[in-house]
């Protein structure tokens, strides 16, 4: 088992609740994370992200689902290259869905904050491996 | 007989040999006759003894003399024996009415070939005024005649081509703007062919929507000396619409002016309405198709996160997790599978829409079911204090399938009443109404309203939520889409945040 820098805070930005809980518990398996934070929506996310009391709680990692109500992922990007400037902090973004659209995978690639698209499930080795890129 | 009696060729009071004679005996008249290709006879009303002149012989390619002296001989041998009835009738019409004797007809040539000519001739009275003698002329019309009936066919032919393809031509002088039609535009138009069009008149009978169309193409092409070819709607005399196609050809003077103005009018309605009809079958068919598209991305998408969760949970199983923890995934399984037993319900529900052949219309009456969705909705309605009015009055019954209607008025209601402004008792008001060919139905409310700006593609499909609501499934409209659209109509919104959203639905 690989131990990499097991300081980092995740935060996952997705409303199904199985997959959160999924994602948890393999971070905690493979002892990734200490921190994860969690928000069903990309608003909740933006909400969190530029409040200035929270400067110093920022993410390292977010995984971010694209189908989401309120503010889905694409309407997240839009909101945090703009916010981005303020947080000060690199923020590894990685794109996790389950489409397969080529639409989707195509219009992930083509924004430079998004680090890599990634098709559910996670598999345990993968996870590992979006850890240590991230680092 | 006195010589200018004898140069008179009306003036023989004598027998049948007579006009021989005299005929021969002024030589000058001899050759002036046989110079102008004029043949003459003579015949005897009463012994049907008959005399042929020598140029009459000729024209029938026959020696002097070679002819039969008989005027029975004549009709029976040489007329053209279709032509016996009008010949001899013309005859007798001049011995007893008086009528002027002069008839077009074949005779036949030694050569064994029949030509076109044409006689006239007058009866003439013996000393006791009794009509006795017929002297007459024959010219050879046969080229004429050949012409004129070549013509006269091919004028037929043109015409009957024309009346098969239900084309005709027009030319508009611009000049004087003087228009010309041929037969077969004014039987498009069903006009009289007496009727005097002009440009004015001839654009009115253009559907009104397309007058401007007519109207800009011909001045384009007067003064930009632009041709042009159009399919469109018109109204003959008789109230009939129909399709034509006008094409419309400048001729241009050396100035390079437009100074005619010519085409053709077309009745082309048979094939237009099929084209219509085929390319009505083709948007049906490809709408079809997109929805079966958006179908199968529907499963694969909404299959995949359902088996990505199963998997992504037995992959956690595999790892070396405690005895409570292998519950609490054991747990997550079963809601998965739950929610994929809905998925699949619900897919069912939307195969069924695509699929369902014995969709039978019946009249329904959308009070009746409006009142029944209101009293299955009531503990809501009570307790979100909703106020709903409807107004069918100006179109209370529809040709339906009763379920569907029963479902649209349910997600409609159960959408207003979930979407309520927190600020504001709901307002929710439902009318029915007919203009010429669609029935419509539009349903209005006060709620939060939805940011079309962004979520205007997304409104109708599946599993699309956009506001925090935990009653919210995201599988109604899209529903209510396919039931609308499988019926042939189509759904429309109109929504603005914090006042509310208007439905507009096309049913049939």
């Amino acid at each position: 088992m690989t131990l990499i820098s097991p300081a980092k805070t995740v935060c996952v930005i997705d409303d199904d609740k199985i997959y959160i809980y999924g994602l948890k518990k393999l971070i905690s398996i493979k002892q990734l994370s200490p921190n994860l934070m969690e928000f069903y929506n990309g608003k909740e996310a933006i909400d969190f992200l530029t409040d200035p009391e929270n400067l110093n709680s920022l993410p390292d990692i977010i995984f971010l689902d694209i189908n989401m109500p309120v503010m889905d992922g694409w309407g997240f990007m839009e909101s945090f290259v703009k916010i981005k400037p303020q947080l000060g902090k690199k923020i590894t973004i990685y794109m996790v869905s389950s489409s397969i659209n080529d639409d989707d995978i195509e219009r992930a690639k083509s924004i430079s904050d998004i680090t890599d698209y990634v098709i559910k499930p996670i598999s345990p080795d993968t996870l590992v491996e979006l850890f240590r890129l991230a680092a | 007989m006195s010589e200018n009696k004898d140069t008179s060729l009306g003036m023989f009071p004598i027998g049948l040999q007579a006009l021989n004679e005299h005929y021969f005996a002024n030589k000058q008249l001899h050759y002036l006759i046989e110079s102008t290709n004029t043949g003459l006879w003579e015949r005897n009303i009463e012994t049907q003894e008959a005399w042929w002149s020598p140029k009459f012989c000729e024209l029938l390619g026959y020696e002097y003399g070679e002819i039969a002296p008989s005027y029975i001989y004549f009709l029976e041998e040489i007329v053209y024996p279709d032509d016996r009835a009008i010949v001899f009738g013309s005859f007798q019409d001049h011995i007893k009415n008086r009528t002027p004797h002069k008839v077009e007809f074949r005779m036949l040539t030694k050569q064994g070939n029949y030509k076109w000519f044409e006689t006239s001739g007058k009866a003439w009275p013996n000393e006791h005024g009794k009509l006795t003698r017929m002297i007459g002329a024959v010219t050879d019309i046969d080229q004429k005649k050949r012409t004129e009936l070549r013509l006269k066919k091919d004028e037929f032919f043109l015409n009957e081509t024309h009346k098969i393809a239900n084309i005709g031509g027009w030319e508009l002088d611009v000049v004087n703007m003087e228009l010309t039609w041929s037969k077969e535009v004014f039987d498009i138009h069903e006009l009289p062919l007496d009727s005097k069009p002009d440009l004015d008149t001839a654009i009115n009978y253009y559907e009104p929507g397309y007058r401007d169309t007519i109207s800009a193409a011909v001045s384009d092409a007067i003064k930009y000396c632009k041709p042009y070819d159009l399919e469109v709607k018109f109204r003959t005399a008789k109230n009939n619409v129909i399709w034509v196609r006008t094409k419309g050809v400048p001729v241009i003077n050396t100035d390079g002016e437009c100074i005619i103005l010519r085409g053709i009018f077309q009745n082309i309605n048979q094939l237009k309405l099929k084209e219509l009809d085929l390319q009505q079958s083709l948007d049906l068919l490809s709408d079809h198709n997109k929805r079966l598209q958006n179908f199968a991305h529907i499963v694969s998408h909404n299959l995949r996160s359902h088996s990505g969760n199963l998997q992504f949970m037995v992959n956690i199983f595999d790892q070396n997790i405690s005895a409570p923890e292998k519950e609490e995934v054991f747990g997550n399984i079963r809601s998965i599978s739950e929610s994929l037993a809905t998925t699949i319900d619900h897919l069912n529900e939307i195969v069924k829409i695509q699929t369902d052949i014995s969709k039978e219309l019946k009249p329904v009456d959308f009070e009746s079911i409006f009142k029944n969705i209101q009293s299955a909705l009531d503990n809501n309605i009570h307790k979100t204090k909703a106020i709903i009015c409807y107004d069918f009055s100006s179109c209370p019954t529809i040709n339906y399938v009763p379920a569907y209607l029963e479902s649209i008025f349910l997600n409609l209601l159960t959408n207003s009443l979930k979407y309520r402004h927190p600020d504001r008792d709901p307002k929710i008001i439902c009318k029915s109404y007919f203009d010429k060919e669609h029935t419509w139905l539009t349903f209005e409310d006060n709620g939060l309203g939805i940011d079309l700006d962004k979520y205007k593609d997304k409104v109708f499909g599946m599993y699309k939520t956009f506001h925090q609501n935990v009653n919210a499934k995201g599988i109604g409209l899209f529903i209510t889409r396919n039931q609308i659209e499988s019926l042939g109509g189509s759904i429309h919104i109109e929504s603005t945040v914090n006042v509310g959203t208007k439905f507009t639905i096309k049913l049939v």
